[in-house]
């Protein structure tokens, strides 16, 4: 006989949400055990890019970025809020706001010829929406897409040139 | 509180199958939704990951208890539970000004602000209805 006293049956209720949590977890283990053994073996640690599924895209040092710029081989684009790009910036570079809700990449850059370079960068340390814009940009066709993940972080520390103003021309 | 059997049936097909639809769009693409819990900014990258991997099967599961009829309390106790830390992580979110994709329904996403806060809460009202029934005057 099952005793019905509010505390017995709030024990209850409260085991059968741990037991489907439970069972949730083993699930999950046995449903992406490739994706945690990568997981184990050192794999997005730094970000969650699987660099099979965008070719093209690949991360950049601070030197290799600076080269780039230094010979205007390529398109620099900042990926930060309209603020922080309008306080400093890579001389040159564009802004496009890689905003959660996804703004528009302007047309003008969309009609540039898909091979072309083009280097990405946002604060630097730990931000992503670099990594996001560049998924983007190779969803959008482009072919060469270096992110440049030091960011603006280092291009300051390391005394380059900036701009500021909001650079638009 | 709903007490009508046809109407706590209703609820439990409807916040059930929301549940495994929000889950079975992020069992899809793992690393996705790990980075959209990353761009939160509160976890870091281990924990994302982590997350990633069991919250969807956490959601699935618990609405598919909910729609079978087996264990509905305590389904609604999981799914009340989540939702209660989605409208905290949405209106912290929403304090810090940080401007990122919720990551909550797949494509159909956007915005973490009070649109997300406002259906989290309608859901957590039917989660409450479901989790608060008497026993056995359930459908």
């Amino acid at each position: 006989m099952r005793a019905d006293n509010p505390l017995s049956e709030a024990r209850r209720v409260l085991r059968q949400a741990l037991v489907i949590g439970a069972v949730g977890l083993i699930v999950a283990v046995a449903v992406h055990s490739p994706l945690i053994k990568r997981f184990v073996r050192g794999e997005f640690r730094e970000s969650f890019f699987q660099a099979a599924e965008y070719p093209g895209v690949r991360m950049i040092t601070l030197a290799e970025a600076e080269d780039l710029w230094a010979a205007a081989a390529a398109l620099v684009l900042d990926a930060r809020a309209r603020s922080f790009f309008a306080q400093g910036h890579v001389p040159g570079a564009r802004n496009v706001p890689a905003d959660g809700s996804g703004s528009a990449i302007p047309r003008e850059i969309l009609d540039r010829p898909g091979d072309m370079t083009i280097v990405v960068y946002c604060e630097g340390g730990t931000c992503q929406s670099s990594l996001a814009l560049a998924k983007r940009l190779h969803d959008e066709g482009f072919k060469d897409i270096r992110v440049f993940s030091g960011g603006w972080e280092e291009w300051t520390k390391a005394g380059l040139p900036e701009e500021k103003g909001d650079g638009q021309e | 509180m709903v007490r009508n059997k046809a109407v706590l049936l209703v609820f439990r097909l409807v916040l059930g199958g929301l549940f495994v639809y929000a889950g079975a769009v992020k069992v899809l693409d793992p690393l996705d939704f790990a980075q959209n819990i990353r761009n939160y900014d509160l976890v870091g990258q281990s924990l994302s990951f982590i997350a990633a991997v069991v919250l969807p099967w956490l959601e699935i599961l618990s609405g598919l208890f909910l729609i079978a009829g087996v264990w509905k309390r305590g389904a609604a106790l999981v799914i009340s539970g989540l939702l209660v830390f989605f409208v905290v992580l949405t209106a912290v979110t929403m304090i810090r000004g940080l401007d990122v994709d919720c990551g909550c329904f797949g494509a159909l996403s956007r915005k973490a602000g009070l649109g997300v806060i406002l259906e989290d809460l309608a859901m957590l009202y039917l989660g409450m209805c479901l989790l608060f029934q008497k026993r056995g005057t359930s459908p």
